[in-house]
C-alpha cells in the first residue's frame, strides 16, 4: 500500500484507512464459489466454516447453493479482502473467483 | 483409517500398514494441480493481482510440500501398535493434510480431462491410476472430516 507514511504524524488505524485508495476500501467486490463435479460437499462445507468462521448451517446453505445453482456469492468485500478470501479458498483447491459487483 | 480419539489437542487415527502406505503414496504425489491453474477473476484480464495470487499459491505449495516430507519422516507421528499404526495430527496439521489430499484429488480429475460425470474405473484403461488416486484421496479426506466434525 503506497503513501501511508507521513512524517510527524503518528500513524493509527484511522489514518491508514484514509490513506488507502478508494478502490481498496470499496466493498464492491463479490467472492464467488463455482460448482465443479470434483470437490466433496462435506469438504466444501468445512472450507467455508474454516475460511469465513461460519457456523455449519450457514456454510451448508452456501455449499448447497453452489451445488444446486452452480455458484454462490459468499461475501461482498473490498478489493483487498476479496483477494484474501479468494486466495484462502484456492489454497483448498476450490473454484473461487472475485468479480466486480455490478 | 479409523478415528480413535482426541488427546491433548491431537487427533489419533488407526491405520493398517497398507493404508499408511497408500496415504504416504498419495501425499508424495503432491502437488498435482498445474501451477497457475487458478484464476483470480473470470471477467477481468490477468494483471498484477493475478501474478501475486500465483506467487502466493506457489509459496503455499512449497510450504505444504516441505510439511509433507517432514510429517512422513517423523516417526513420532506414526507409532507401531499390535494392530497396525497409530497416526496423530494436530487440528492445524489436519487442515493442510486436507489441502494436500484435495490437491491430489482435483489434480487427478484435471489429468482425466475434468469430466462432468464421475469417471468410471476401468482397470485396463491408461487413466486408471488417476481414477484410483481420486477415490483414495476422497476416502482419507472423509475420514479426517468426520473426525473433526464430531469434536
Amino acid at each position: 500500500m503506497a503513501n501511508t507514511a507521513v512524517p510527524e504524524v503518528r500513524p493509527d488505524i484511522e489514518h491508514d484507512e484514509k490513506a488507502k485508495p478508494e478502490s481498496a476500501k470499496d466493498p464492491g467486490y463479490v467472492v464467488i464459489c463455482w460448482n465443479d463435479p470434483v470437490n466433496l460437499m462435506d469438504y466444501v462445507t468445512h472450507v467455508f466454516q474454516t475460511v469465513f468462521a461460519w457456523q455449519r448451517p450457514k456454510a451448508e446453505f452456501h455449499m448447497k447453493q453452489v451445488h444446486n445453482l452452480g455458484k454462490s456469492v459468499l461475501v461482498r468485500e473490498s478489493l483487498e479482502k476479496a483477494e484474501h478470501y479468494v486466495h484462502q479458498l484456492q489454497k483448498y483447491s476450490l473454484h473461487a473467483t472475485m468479480e466486480r459487483d455490478e | 483409517m479409523k478415528f480413535l480419539r482426541v488427546e491433548k489437542e491431537r487427533y489419533f487415527f488407526h491405520l493398517a500398514h497398507r493404508e499408511k502406505a497408500l496415504l504416504e503414496f498419495l501425499m508424495r504425489l503432491y502437488p498435482v494441480i498445474p501451477s497457475a491453474h487458478q484464476t483470480l477473476s473470470k471477467s477481468s484480464t490477468p494483471d498484477e493481482s493475478q501474478k501475486l495470487l500465483n506467487e502466493a499459491l506457489a509459496e503455499q505449495r512449497r510450504e505444504n510440500k516441505q510439511l509433507v516430507d517432514k510429517l512422513l519422516n517423523d516417526d513420532r507421528r506414526f507409532q507401531e501398535t499390535t494392530k497396525g499404526i497409530e497416526m496423530n495430527l494436530s487440528a492445524g496439521e489436519i487442515e493442510w493434510v486436507l489441502q494436500v489430499l484435495n490437491d491430489v484429488r482435483v489434480g487427478n480429475w484435471i489429468l482425466l480431462g475434468s469430466p462432468e460425470e464421475h469417471p468410471r474405473f476401468d482397470p485396463e484403461a491408461a487413466d486408471a491410476p488417476y481414477v484410483v488416486a481420486m477415490g483414495l484421496a476422497s476416502n482419507f479426506q472423509m475420514d479426517l472430516l468426520d473426525a473433526i466434525k464430531h469434536q
